[in-house]
């Protein structure tokens, strides 16, 4: 791979949209290429920089129940009819005023570095889910899970069978937090997927309670050594419990 | 699926229809608001778009991808209404920069509070044309994977993949610069 073509596919790598195969060769290059791994590295920066502080517009409380009344009003009528909706000019004016800019609310987290790593771990997570790149290995085996980990990165984390209590391990694949990559081990409990990101704390150890973003839940702890960050689609509640569960069989 | 008659959707289907779509609802404001750049038109684009969708329903294959077949709806309605009330926003085609070029490295400014960051790049988004804007929203935001976005803009990936690129850049120059 030459630097042009590596130029044209840094940024869909960064943003994990590669296929693994022209992932490995691009990795290559940009090992070997200064000047690549710098733009790979100003890449990664902007796009970070775009994801964390992107303003986001919520619905205003009272859109559900208008979009409900049309829907209702649909459900009575032929097909092709096209509801009138008007626009009121004389209320917009009023709304606009008293709506204004609602940029969700960012979370209580300790500090922009923290805030960084949950904002990239939720990314990770709905990635995984979107981009059909949930597993890299699939095994419901804890064993073998931990085997492959060591395999690709010289260590395995703690990798814990948690079926008792409900959660079916489905695997794991190599996920990228703060930069470096960090393994993903994968549960799934009835329609829930559940990212475990576990790396070593050599650096920093993480430790915050169970918390929302973005439609997620989250929490993080360290133990014996090791960084633990749960995100899933479960309840706050039950994120607690499955926190429990494997702070119970981790050593 | 069930079984319907032909030309009405049901009680049953709009139920059906609301516990899929209205999960939906801040997402496809946040899109109609960002396209239109105003909060009664963008009211107005979310209502559109829901009924368009649920005359669409039938048509609705199902499965995960629910997200961003809506998502798409809540743009085609946007762009029909831009086309009927400002007409002016309508798409200026910009020139394809060349790529390949080394992406300056300097960063937002770190030393900003993240409130000023944020403040600027929403300013910066705001001036972003609309193609771009779009693109970087449906991306960063609703998160549609390339593939999807190539779908809902009707623009092969190669596109997709430069408008983000140019987007982004943009947004940076913008956040550095142009407050």
């Amino acid at each position: 791979m030459d630097c042009n073509e590596a130029r044209r596919l840094l940024e869909a790598c960064v943003d994990g949209e590669m296929e693994l195969t022209r992932q490995l060769d691009l990795e290559a290059h940009v090992a070997g290429c200064t000047a690549c791994r710098k733009a790979a590295e100003a890449a990664t920066k902007i796009r970070d920089a775009i994801h964390m502080n992107m303003p986001v517009y919520k619905a205003p409380p009272d859109l559900k129940s208008k979009v409900q009344a049309v829907l209702r009003k649909e459900c009575g009528s032929e097909i092709g009819w096209i509801p009138a909706i008007r626009r009121p000019l004389l209320c917009a004016a009023a709304v606009l005023a008293v709506c204004g800019l609602s940029v969700a609310a960012w979370m209580k987290a300790s500090s922009d570095k923290e805030r960084a790593l949950i904002a990239q771990a939720v990314w990770d997570h709905s990635h995984s889910l979107l981009v059909d790149h949930l597993l890299d290995v699939t095994a419901s085996d804890q064993h073998v899970v931990k085997a492959w980990f060591t395999g690709k990165l010289g260590y395995g984390p703690p990798v814990v069978d948690l079926s008792e209590a409900g959660y079916k391990l489905a695997g794991g694949r190599l996920d990228i937090l703060e930069n470096r990559q960090v393994p993903a081990i994968v549960y799934r409990h009835q329609d829930h997927v559940i990212n475990e990101f576990v790396w070593p704390a050599a650096n920093r150890a993480i430790d915050f309670d169970v918390q929302s973003h973005q439609g997620y839940s989250m929490c993080g702890w360290n133990k014996s050594g090791f960084n633990y960050l749960i995100v899933s689609d479960l309840s706050q509640a039950d994120t607690e419990e499955f926190e429990d569960h494997v702070r119970e069989r981790t050593e | 699926m069930r079984q319907r008659r032909p030309d009405k959707l049901t009680a049953d289907d709009r139920r059906c229809f609301e516990e899929l779509f209205l999960p939906h609802l801040d997402a496809a404001y946040n899109l109609a608001r960002w396209i239109t750049r105003r909060d009664q038109d963008a009211r107005d684009v979310v209502q559109n778009a829901y009924v368009n969708a649920f005359k669409g329903f039938r048509g609705f294959s199902g499965g995960a991808k629910s997200r961003a077949w809506f998502l798409t709806i809540v743009r085609n309605a946007a762009y029909d209404w831009i086309k009927k009330h400002a007409p002016e926003e309508k798409l200026i085609p910009y020139e394809e920069e060349k790529h390949g070029d080394i992406i300056s490295i300097n960063d937002f400014n770190d030393e900003l509070a993240s409130e000023e960051r944020r403040e600027q790049l929403k300013r910066a988004l705001e001036r972003l044309p609309l193609e771009l804007r779009e693109v970087i929203i449906l991306y960063e935001l609703e998160r549609l994977t390339y593939k999807e976005l190539a779908v809902a803009l009707g623009v092969p990936i190669g596109t997709v993949m430069s408008r983000l690129s140019r987007a982004r850049r943009r947004l940076q120059e913008g956040a550095e610069y142009g407050t």
